[in-house]
């Protein structure tokens, strides 16, 4: 400890004599002040000179092309934006002008078929009445026909039985008589 | 020598005398770090304005920062009137900034802790920014002692302390950029003494004490010379914005 104190008061005796010496703090010994302000005003002056015509101008050119380059970019981008709008525009246009195009398509194609369709009904339909009114017709004569061929069959019939059981042959008129009379009976049932 | 926590600040010759009209404008250690000072600021601007990158590399960065840096102080404290005085600003705080950076080396010079330097410029600051007031606003200029509002009683009182304020501008500006380099590095040089004299056994305690003191002095080193460019922007919007 006392080795600590003796050194402290060492240096600060120390001290205390340089300052004698010197006579206090160098900065107001006034020898070198005509050549400090001499050599700060140079030194300034050339660094002031340099600064402002040469660096700062460059720097300022620097910032004002990069912002420059910032807002160019922007506005393209603006721009590109807008030109991609409009033509999302007439894409959305294409699209619903092409819409209305494939439901006209529709309902005309749709309005043809119909009328085709109903054109081939109605011939169709007409050819069947004809053959329905034919076969009917041709259904009645083979009636007509089959009448006359079974009352024809039945009087030979008739005949027939009439011989084989008396052995007498018979009147034919009667027989046409007599069959006559029952197919008109029954023929109500078939016809 | 070592001990002596002002020996830092001695200035000497160095080469030849020169003298002019009986006057001794000798080249010394002060001018000597003046010129390293001011060449380390070139040697920068000119690296960081040698390629003109749309995307700045590093030191274009930093050369660019100082300068939006500064361009902002202005335009916030003086406006847009100040801006033809915008190089001199930024001259004014690089070669004050650099000369505090470069007096924080060890065993350099710290042209900013002469009394003499830090007068001659905010003298010249001063008269500048008085002749700049006197010519934008003639005798009106005057009016920047008679603040407005102020009751007609004091008004002489007011009148007297914003003159003497006024007056005593240079000596603010000098004095507080002087005493705190001088103050800083005395007590950097004292507690290295301290670190050399207490030895191995009680020297760390003030080793420890010179390394957060070094961090301090970078901080004040920087602030001052922020404070001093910006005092001189702030005298300067008083003299092209007069209003009071």
């Amino acid at each position: 400890m006392n080795r600590f104190l003796s050194l402290i008061l060492a240096s600060l005796a120390m001290q205390n004599n340089s300052f004698a010496a010197e006579a206090g703090m160098p900065q107001l010994d006034p020898t070198y002040w005509a050549s400090q302000a001499f050599w700060l005003i140079l030194v300034f002056t050339i660094l002031y000179i340099s600064i402002a015509k040469f660096y700062l101008p460059k720097i300022k050119n620097n910032l004002d092309n990069r912002e420059n380059r910032i807002k160019d970019d922007l506005d393209d981008a603006n721009k590109f934006n807008e030109l991609s709008e409009l033509k999302l525009k007439e894409y959305e246009k294409i699209m619903e002008d092409a819409k209305k195009k494939v439901i006209k398509i529709h309902v005309e194609s749709k309005d043809a078929l119909d009328k085709d369709i109903q054109n081939k009904k109605e011939t169709i339909e007409k050819e069947i009445e004809k053959e329905i009114l034919k076969a009917q017709k041709e259904i009645s004569d083979l009636k007509k026909n089959s009448i006359s061929d079974i009352q024809k069959i039945s009087e030979n019939i008739t005949s027939n039985i009439i011989e084989t059981i008396s052995g007498d042959k018979l009147n034919e008129s009667s027989i046409k008589a007599a069959v006559e009379d029952i197919s008109k009976k029954n023929l109500g049932k078939y016809l | 020598m070592a001990s002596n926590p002002m020996q830092q600040f001695s200035v000497h010759k160095i080469g030849p005398e020169i003298k002019i009209a009986g006057i001794d404008l000798s080249f010394t250690n002060a001018s000597l770090f003046m010129v390293i000072s001011a060449s380390i600021i070139l040697l920068f601007l000119f690296l960081g304005t040698k390629e003109k990158k749309i995307v700045p590399d590093k030191i274009q960065l930093i050369a660019e920062m100082f300068y939006t840096f500064v361009a902002k102080m202005i335009s916030d404290t003086a406006g847009s009137k100040a801006k033809p005085y915008f190089p001199f600003i930024f001259s004014l705080f690089m070669f004050v900034l650099f000369c505090n950076m470069v007096g924080m080396l060890p065993y350099s010079f710290t042209v900013t802790s002469h009394i003499i330097v830090t007068l001659i410029m905010a003298l010249f600051i001063f008269i500048a920014v008085t002749i700049i007031g006197f010519a934008k606003h003639g005798f009106k200029y005057l009016s920047i002692f008679v603040p407005t509002g102020v009751p007609a009683v004091l008004l002489p009182l007011i009148t007297v302390i914003e003159i003497i304020s006024y007056l005593s501008r240079p000596v603010s500006l000098s004095v507080r950029l002087f005493a705190n380099m001088m103050a800083g590095h005395t007590m950097l040089k004292v507690f290295g003494g301290f670190v050399i004299s207490l030895g191995l056994l009680g020297g760390w305690l003030p080793l420890g004490f010179s390394v957060a003191l070094t961090g301090l002095e970078i901080l004040v080193a920087f602030l001052q010379a922020y404070v001093f460019a910006i005092l001189t922007c702030i005298y300067l919007n008083d003299a092209l914005n007069l209003h009071h």
